[in-house]
C-alpha cells in the first residue's frame, strides 16, 4: 500500500511546518530556481528539473563562521558558532541528497566537523522524486536513481492525486507526525535516467591514465574559473581566514576550489599544482580516484550541474568515457 | 555560411599545420551535446575536420594565446574577438609575429547554453558595429563595412532610476554571486598575475562569499576593464548566476567614448585612455 | 555613517599641497568640521580607485581627494593621471547607486587653508543634507 499525501494537504503541510522552522525550497530568484529559504507556500517552485545550484550551501554555506573571540580582562575566549534554527528543506532531488549524505565521509569522520555536523542534526530533508530526468543528468550511472531515497528523509513521488509519501528516517517520520495520508495501491514508476557513462571500474582506470597528456590537453580549454566547484554538490574544499571588523574577530570559511590558481600555494610561494593540467586532473581523481579510495563512492552524483553550466564544456561524462578508452588501450 | 566557413578554416588550418607555420591552431568544435560549439585546440593536420564554425561560435579565443605565449600559434577571431588582439599586443602580451589570424566575419552569435539550439542572438550581437574583425591574416567572409553610431539603450535606462534603486539593484546583484571568477577567466583582458582580489597583503578583498565583498569585487573587476573592455561580452555568457555585467562595462564604455573619445581594441597604436592624458581637458571634476 | 548620524568623510589629501592646506587652516585657526578624516597620500595620483571603493565598501558616506592644481603637481603629472581615473570611476560608482555628490575631486594647493575649510565644511554640509547612504 501506497500512501498519498493530496497537493493541498502538502501545501497546508508545508505552510505549517513553516510555522516552527525554516523551510526552504526551490524558488524563482530572477531567471534562476534556487534553494532559498520560502515566507510563503506561493514561492515554492514544484516542477523543476534541477535548481542553477545545488543545495549543499545549506550545509556547507559559501560563508561560515566557525568562531568569534571575545576578549575580557588580557583573557581571549573563543566563542564557537552554535546554530540553533531547525531547517526542512522541501524538493531535494535524490542526487542532491545522496551528494550531502556522501559528505558525512570527510566531514564526520574522526575529528568531526562540528558545523557540518549541526546542520545535519538540524535539518530535515524532504526529497522529490525525479518523474523526467534532465538531458544532462546520469545518476544511475553512478549508482543511484531518480527515486533513490536512500540519503533522504522524506521521499515524495508525484502521483495524478498527489505525492505519495514514504518516511525514510525517524526524523523524517517525527515531521509527518499528525499529517494525514491517504491509503492506495498505485504503483509508482520507475523513472529512468542516463545509464550510458561508462563509469564502472573507472578507479582502476584513473590510476592507469593518471600520468597521460590527455590532462594538459584538456586542461587547453578549461579556463580555470570555479564554478564546477560551486555549483557541484560534492565539492567540498575550503579557505579559512581570520577576519578583523572593527575590534570584532572572527574565524571564517569560504568556499574554494582546486582549480583556483592560489589554491595549494604554499609559504615560498611554491605551488605542487602550477599548471592547468595538474590542476584539472585533480578534480577529476579527487571525484574518480580519491574520494573512493578513502569513502567508498564516486564522489560525482550525476545532476549535471557542471556539464551545463561549463563555460567550455568540460563534461564529466565525456571525460569518463575518454578515460575508459584510454585505459583499455593501455592495457 | 557555415559549411563553407568551416571548410575554409579547416584548408587554412591544415596548410599551416602541415608547412609547420604553426604549433597550433585554436578553433571551434561541436561539443558534447552535439548542439553548441566549444573550443577546440588542433596540434596535428589530421585533425582539423574537427574544427567547425557556426552561429554558437560564441567563445573569445584569444584568451587562450596568453597560455600559448612564444609559440606560433593560429587563432579564429570574430570581430570583437580581434580587438583583443589588439588590446594584448599594445600591451605587450602577446606577439605580432607568432599569431596567424583567421579573421571570420561574424555573422552574430546566438544564446549560447548546453543542449540548447537558440535563435535569440546574443544582447552583444545587437550592440556590435564590429563584424569584420580588425585584424586578420586570412579573412573568412566578405568584409562588411559598418559605422552606425553607437547605442545605449540599456544603459541609460539603468539611468533613469534612482540612486536608492540602483544601489539596490546592484545589491541584489551582488548578494547573488558566488565569486567563481568565471567572468575573469573568461576575459581576454585579466590577466594580472595576482589579481587584487586575491592579494593577501593589502586585502583589498575579504574572502567571505557575502554581499559587501562581491560588490567590491564586481565593481572593482569592471573598473579595471575601464577604456580596456572590447565588448565581447563573455563574462556576462559565463555567469552561472546571470549576473548583467555588460550593463557595467557599457556604461564605462560610453563614458570612456564620451570622455575620452577612445573606443577599446580598435588599434594596436592608440595608448589606452588611462595611461596617458591631455593637460587641458575638462572631465567635470574639480572644475 | 559615524554614531551620531553625521556623514563620515575620508579625506585623501597630497602631502605637498592639500595636506599642508590642511595644515594651515589649522594654524590659522580655521574652523571646519570634524567629520573628515584625513589620510596623507603622497600624490592624487596614488590614491588607487581601490582605495575610493573600499572607503565605499566599509561605509563611508563621502569620499574627497583633494592634490596640487593642475600644471602643478610634485610629480609633474600625477594629478593629470588621477583626474581620468577619478573621472571615469566617479560615472561608474553614480551608475551603482552612488551619487555623483559622494566622490568629490577638489585642487587645494598649500597655501589654501582657507579654501580647504571652506570645501570641507561645504561638503560636509551637503552630505548631511543628502543623508546617509540609504543602501550597503
Amino acid at each position: 500500500m501506497t500512501k498519498i499525501l493530496g497537493k493541498t494537504g502538502l501545501e497546508s503541510w508545508l505552510h505549517n511546518i513553516m510555522q516552527e522552522r525554516a523551510l526552504v525550497a526551490p524558488k524563482h530568484v530572477g531567471d534562476l530556481i534556487l534553494f532559498d529559504p520560502v515566507q510563503s507556500v506561493d514561492e515554492v517552485v514544484f516542477d523543476y528539473e534541477n535548481t542553477n545550484l545545488s543545495p549543499k550551501e545549506f550545509f556547507f554555506p559559501r560563508t561560515d563562521t566557525l568562531f568569534t573571540t571575545k576578549s575580557q580582562d588580557n583573557d581571549v575566549e573563543l566563542i564557537p558558532t552554535i546554530i540553533d534554527q531547525e531547517t526542512v528543506i522541501f524538493g531535494i532531488r535524490p542526487c542532491d541528497a545522496r551528494g550531502i549524505a556522501m559528505l558525512d565521509g570527510p566531514y564526520l569522520d574522526d575529528p568531526a566537523d562540528s558545523l557540518w555536523a549541526q546542520h545535519r542534526n538540524k535539518t530535515t530533508m524532504i526529497g522529490l522524486s525525479c518523474t523526467k530526468p534532465a538531458p544532462q543528468c546520469f545518476c544511475t550511472s553512478v549508482g543511484s536513481a531518480p527515486n533513490d531515497s536512500s540519503s533522504v528523509d522524506i521521499m515524495l513521488t508525484e502521483v495524478d492525486d498527489g505525492y505519495a509519501v514514504e518516511a525514510v528516517t525517524e526524523k523524517g517520520e517525527r515531521l509527518l507526525q499528525g499529517v494525514e495520508l491517504k491509503e492506495s495501491d498505485v504503483t509508482l514508476s520507475a523513472p529512468s535516467c542516463d545509464t550510458s557513462v561508462p563509469a564502472e571500474g573507472i578507479v582502476e582506470t584513473v590510476k592507469k591514465v593518471f600520468d597521460s597528456p590527455y590532462w594538459s590537453r584538456l586542461a587547453d580549454r578549461c579556463i580555470h574559473c570555479n564554478v564546477c566547484a560551486y555549483v557541484c554538490p560534492t565539492c567540498y574544499c575550503f579557505d579559512i581566514r581570520d577576519r578583523t571588523d572593527k575590534g570584532k574577530i572572527e574565524r571564517i570559511r569560504t568556499w574554494e576550489s582546486c582549480q583556483s590558481k592560489g589554491f595549494t600555494r604554499i609559504a615560498g610561494g611554491h605551488d605542487p599544482r602550477a599548471d592547468k593540467g595538474s590542476r584539472l586532473r585533480q578534480r577529476f581523481c579527487h571525484k574518480l580516484l580519491y574520494f573512493p579510495q578513502q569513502f567508498g563512492p564516486l564522489s560525482c552524483v550525476g545532476c549535471g550541474r557542471c556539464v551545463v553550466s561549463c563555460p567550455v564544456n568540460i563534461d564529466i561524462r565525456e571525460i569518463i568515457s575518454d578515460l575508459q578508452e584510454l585505459g583499455a588501450k593501455v592495457g | 555560411m557555415g559549411e563553407d566557413f568551416t571548410q575554409q578554416i579547416r584548408d587554412k588550418a591544415k596548410e599551416l599545420l602541415e608547412n609547420g607555420a604553426v604549433e597550433c591552431v585554436i578553433g571551434y568544435e561541436t561539443g558534447s551535446d552535439g548542439v553548441s560549439a566549444r573550443p577546440a585546440f588542433i596540434y596535428d593536420a589530421a585533425e582539423v575536420d574537427r574544427l567547425a564554425f557556426d552561429n554558437t561560435c560564441t567563445h573569445n579565443l584569444v584568451k587562450y594565446l596568453l597560455d600559448k605565449k612564444g609559440k606560433s600559434t593560429a587563432v579564429v577571431v570574430k570581430g570583437c574577438d580581434s580587438r583583443a588582439l589588439n588590446l594584448l599586443l599594445s600591451e605587450r602580451q602577446i606577439q605580432r609575429d607568432k599569431v596567424y589570424v583567421i579573421g571570420v566575419v561574424c555573422p552574430g552569435v546566438v544564446e549560447w547554453g548546453w543542449n540548447k539550439r537558440s535563435e535569440q542572438l546574443q544582447k552583444r550581437c545587437n550592440w556590435c558595429r564590429q563584424h569584420t574583425p580588425v585584424v586578420s591574416d586570412f579573412a573568412v567572409g566578405e568584409p562588411i563595412t559598418e559605422e552606425p553610431p553607437a547605442e545605449f539603450a540599456d544603459v541609460a535606462e539603468m539611468a533613469t532610476k534612482t540612486a536608492e534603486d540602483r544601489a539596490t539593484f546592484w545589491r541584489d546583484q551582488a548578494e547573488r554571486c558566488i565569486r567563481c571568477y568565471a567572468c575573469r577567466q573568461a576575459c581576454p583582458g585579466c590577466y594580472c598575475i595576482d589579481c587584487f582580489v586575491e592579494l593577501l597583503d593589502p586585502e583589498w578583498v575579504g574572502i567571505r562569499i557575502a554581499p559587501d565583498e562581491n560588490w567590491m569585487w564586481n565593481t572593482i573587476r569592471a573598473y579595471h576593464l575601464g577604456g580596456r573592455c572590447i565588448s565581447c561580452n563573455e563574462c556576462e555568457r559565463v555567469c552561472p548566476v546571470n549576473i548583467p555585467l555588460s550593463l557595467l562595462n557599457r556604461k564605462l564604455e560610453q563614458e570612456v567614448l564620451d570622455l575620452f573619445d577612445y573606443k577599446a581594441g580598435m588599434s594596436e597604436d592608440a595608448p589606452a585612455p588611462l595611461i596617458t592624458f591631455k593637460k587641458d581637458e575638462n572631465l567635470g571634476i574639480a572644475e | 555613517m559615524s554614531e551620531d548620524n553625521s556623514p563620515l568623510v575620508i579625506g585623501f589629501l597630497c602631502n605637498w599641497c592639500s595636506y599642508a592646506g590642511a595644515d594651515m587652516a589649522g594654524t590659522s585657526r580655521q574652523a571646519y568640521p570634524p567629520n573628515i578624516r584625513i589620510m596623507r597620500v603622497p600624490c592624487s595620483g596614488r590614491v588607487d580607485p581601490l582605495l575610493i571603493v573600499k572607503c565605499f565598501e566599509e561605509g563611508a558616506d563621502a569620499v574627497l581627494v583633494a592634490g596640487c592644481h593642475p600644471g602643478d603637481c610634485h610629480y609633474t603629472e600625477g594629478n593629470y593621471h588621477g583626474r581620468r581615473r577619478f573621472a571615469l570611476l566617479r560615472d561608474l560608482l553614480d551608475f551603482m547607486g552612488i551619487e555623483k555628490e559622494r566622490f568629490r575631486i577638489e585642487w587645494i594647493s598649500a597655501s589654501e587653508g582657507k579654501r580647504f575649510a571652506k570645501v570641507v565644511s561645504e561638503f560636509t554640509d551637503e552630505m548631511t543634507k543628502l543623508g546617509p547612504r540609504k543602501v550597503g
